[in-house]
């Protein structure tokens, strides 16, 4: 990725002057940088962590507690992602304002940015700390996104003007600069007080959990016996803890992801066979995302659900009613999408089927090979931990079974008739139910020792 | 490395196991659990195959380590899970409460914390507790003792007494503390590297001869 950002580093001024055909290269990326800033953010929102809980095993050492704050908030300087900004604009600089503005234009410039970078890593670590996992964080981002989108809407102001007259006026540009440096000190002197008032172990991660108990019980489910009583029980992990709730939000945020088809015509023209992309992505989303893990979830207690009266047979129909029944929930909430053709609705029933009886049954053996443990306590967005193999290529098959099966005969003139095979094949495995799910719980009978050991294993 | 060859364990006998760390206790166990696959040989209980075989989880309780604990439930609700595993009704729980009132100490039912957050001594007594749902006729433990407060350990001892004496149970028990393991139980097995090298029966005394072994 650095690698790439240096290249693009160096390319860009040719490609605004050549590629985009635009004479003045800074005027022209002037224009773009807050929504660079605006990437920024997003991007490090979802890798970088809050450094607080390095905090732990130096606490109890004679160190001054600001002397700690500093060095933590300091080291977090150390990530990637601070150089990323140096990395894209210095060749720039150098090669494009140095020549045409002269260097003290080009230094403060520079300048300026990066500092605005390195505020931006401080502000997400603030960010983070005070609203992650809470509804106004995921509320305030929107409303900003929804405030821009309509200012650009309504033509009260552009974006881009409001960032060209920020970065794009060479007289103020010493003014920014000392904005620059001002801001930094202000996030950094922010960020050093909200970690010396929370410096203690016990309020980062308890709050989260205590005084919640026995909230949420979902007592329909034990009518439905033992399966029932599993999936309770697994609800109930998604609910009470930060990485699975992460990915429910996900889920039902990337419901709208046919959005980003259906609503453009020409799409849909061109290529109308993305729709079982589309259809397989939005039907099957929380199955591909939970069910990657499926059984890493559960390795904290692998050993009792082992131990239980309980066949390893049940404990796959369990997982199996979970995966399918939301399966099936997320199907019922795509039906909106009707408002753009009664054949999307048409084309993601056949998928949903082809889910139901066919990916269910690849995500549950896939998420068998070599699972590793996930740690629930841990945080929610890219926490990489229980990745492995099978977790980067288990999408593949997902997403282009129904394509191998519908394609052939799209090409021969017959798309109807692949539909009909893609649901085809779903129903022919929602039939074969039971003999397909005593054959994954075979293969789990038998990977079960290594997978039980694996998950021992810290 | 475990090499241990005819093992037998008579129904209603209490059978304590001692040894030093990684002398395959918790191995042995496991294995007898069907949690691990040995490289050879079979484990029988009640004449039956444990591997490829669930019928044997109707009737043996076990507690070896916070891998047969749910993390993420508060012990009330990881009592009503295992006991509706075991087909319990409220009533069965309730009783089954009362079963094991005095071990709790109060600090175990009813208190709004998940098991995650409970101290290592109360996570002990939670597991110990659920190896006896479903009236098992074997119940394996793995280190019972440890961590309980001096209290808990006393009457950890008298309750395993007491429901051996009305469920006629067999015991598998593991212990560093032999001053409990040999009040507890008749027979006593020393493993060590994974051979078992002492298998000392009742009338001997038995104490005094584990505490020359451990010494030497």
């Amino acid at each position: 990725m650095l690698v790439y950002t240096l290249i693009l580093g160096f390319a860009l001024d040719s490609l605004i002057t050549k590629g985009f055909d635009q004479p003045d290269s800074f005027a022209f990326l002037n224009r773009f940088i807050l929504y660079y800033f605006a990437f920024e953010f997003v991007t490090r929102y979802f890798i970088q962590s809050a450094p607080v809980l390095d905090a732990q095993p130096y606490l109890h050492l004679p160190v001054k507690r600001s002397t700690l704050i500093h060095y933590l908030l300091g080291k977090s300087m150390f990530h990637l992602l601070n150089i990323m900004a140096v990395l894209l604009f210095a060749p720039f600089t150098f090669m494009a304002v140095w020549t045409r503005s002269g260097g003290s234009t080009a230094l403060l410039w520079l300048g300026s940015l990066i500092l605005l970078s390195w505020t931006v890593h401080y502000f997400v670590i603030l960010f983070k700390k005070r609203l992650d996992d809470t509804v106004w964080g995921l509320l305030s981002i929107l409303g900003m996104v929804t405030f821009f989108i309509a200012a650009d809407y309504f033509q009260w102001f552009h974006l881009t003007q409001v960032s060209f007259l920020i970065f794009g006026k060479v007289e103020r540009l010493p003014l920014l600069f000392i904005l620059s440096i001002g801001l930094f000190i202000l996030v950094y002197l922010f960020n050093s007080r909200a970690f010396l008032a929370g410096l203690y172990p016990d309020e980062w991660t308890k709050n989260e959990n205590t005084h919640r108990s026995n909230r949420y019980d979902f007592t329909f489910l034990k009518s439905f016996g033992w399966i029932g009583e599993w999936i309770n029980l697994e609800i109930k992990l998604i609910l009470r803890h930060k990485r699975t709730r992460t990915i429910l939000w996900m889920s039902s945020l990337l419901l709208l992801y046919g959005l980003i088809f259906y609503t453009k015509d020409d799409v849909m023209q061109k290529m109308p066979d993305i729709m079982l992309f589309a259809g397989v992505f939005v039907t099957g989303v929380f199955m591909i995302n939970y069910g990657q893990f499926l059984f890493s979830w559960q390795a904290g207690h692998f050993d009792f659900t082992l131990t239980r009266p309980l066949s390893i047979r049940q404990y796959i129909e369990s997982k199996y009613w979970l995966l399918v029944t939301v399966t099936f929930l997320c199907f019922l909430l795509s039906i909106p999408y009707v408002y753009f053709g009664w054949k999307i609705l048409l084309v993601h029933f056949t998928v949903m089927l082809f889910n139901i009886g066919v990916n269910v049954y690849v995500i549950m053996n896939m998420a068998m090979w070599s699972p590793k443990k996930i740690n629930l306590s841990k945080g929610g967005t890219l926490n990489y931990e229980g990745v492995g193999a099978a977790q980067w290529i288990m999408g593949i098959p997902i997403l282009l079974g129904p394509y191998v099966l519908y394609l052939p005969f799209r090409w021969m003139g017959y798309p109807n008739i692949g539909l009909i095979m893609v649901g085809l094949a779903g129903v022919i495995g929602i039939v074969f139910r039971p003999y397909l799910l005593s054959l994954t719980a075979q293969r789990l009978a038998s990977l079960k020792y290594k997978i039980a050991s694996g998950f021992r294993q810290e | 490395m475990l090499d241990v060859s005819d093992l037998m364990i008579a129904k209603g006998e209490s059978f304590g196991l001692v040894g030093n760390n990684g002398a395959g206790k918790t191995t042995l166990f496991r294995i007898i659990l069907d949690l691990v696959r040995p490289s050879s040989g079979t484990v029988m209980i009640n004449g039956k195959n444990v591997q490829g075989n669930d019928e044997w989880k109707h009737y043996v309780g076990s507690f070896l380590d916070e891998g047969f604990l749910i993390s993420y439930l508060t012990p009330d609700e990881y009592f009503q899970f295992v006991g509706k595993l075991h087909g319990y009704s409220d009533v069965d729980v309730k009783a089954f409460y009362h079963r094991f009132e005095e071990f709790f100490h109060g600090e175990i039912i009813g208190r709004g914390k998940y098991i995650r957050e409970l101290s290592k001594g109360n996570l002990k007594k939670v597991g110990i507790a659920a190896a006896f749902m479903g009236n098992p006729q074997v119940i394996i433990l793995d280190e019972p003792f440890e961590n309980l407060d001096p209290t808990s350990q006393i009457r950890l001892k008298q309750l395993l007494l007491e429901e051996q004496k009305n469920n006629s149970l067999t015991y598998l028990i593991s212990s560093h503390d032999l001053n409990h393991v040999t009040d507890l139980c008749q027979r006593i097995v020393v493993l060590e590297k994974g051979s078992v090298i002492k298998d000392l029966k009742e009338n001997e005394n038995i104490l005094a001869e584990l505490q020359a072994y451990f010494q030497a």
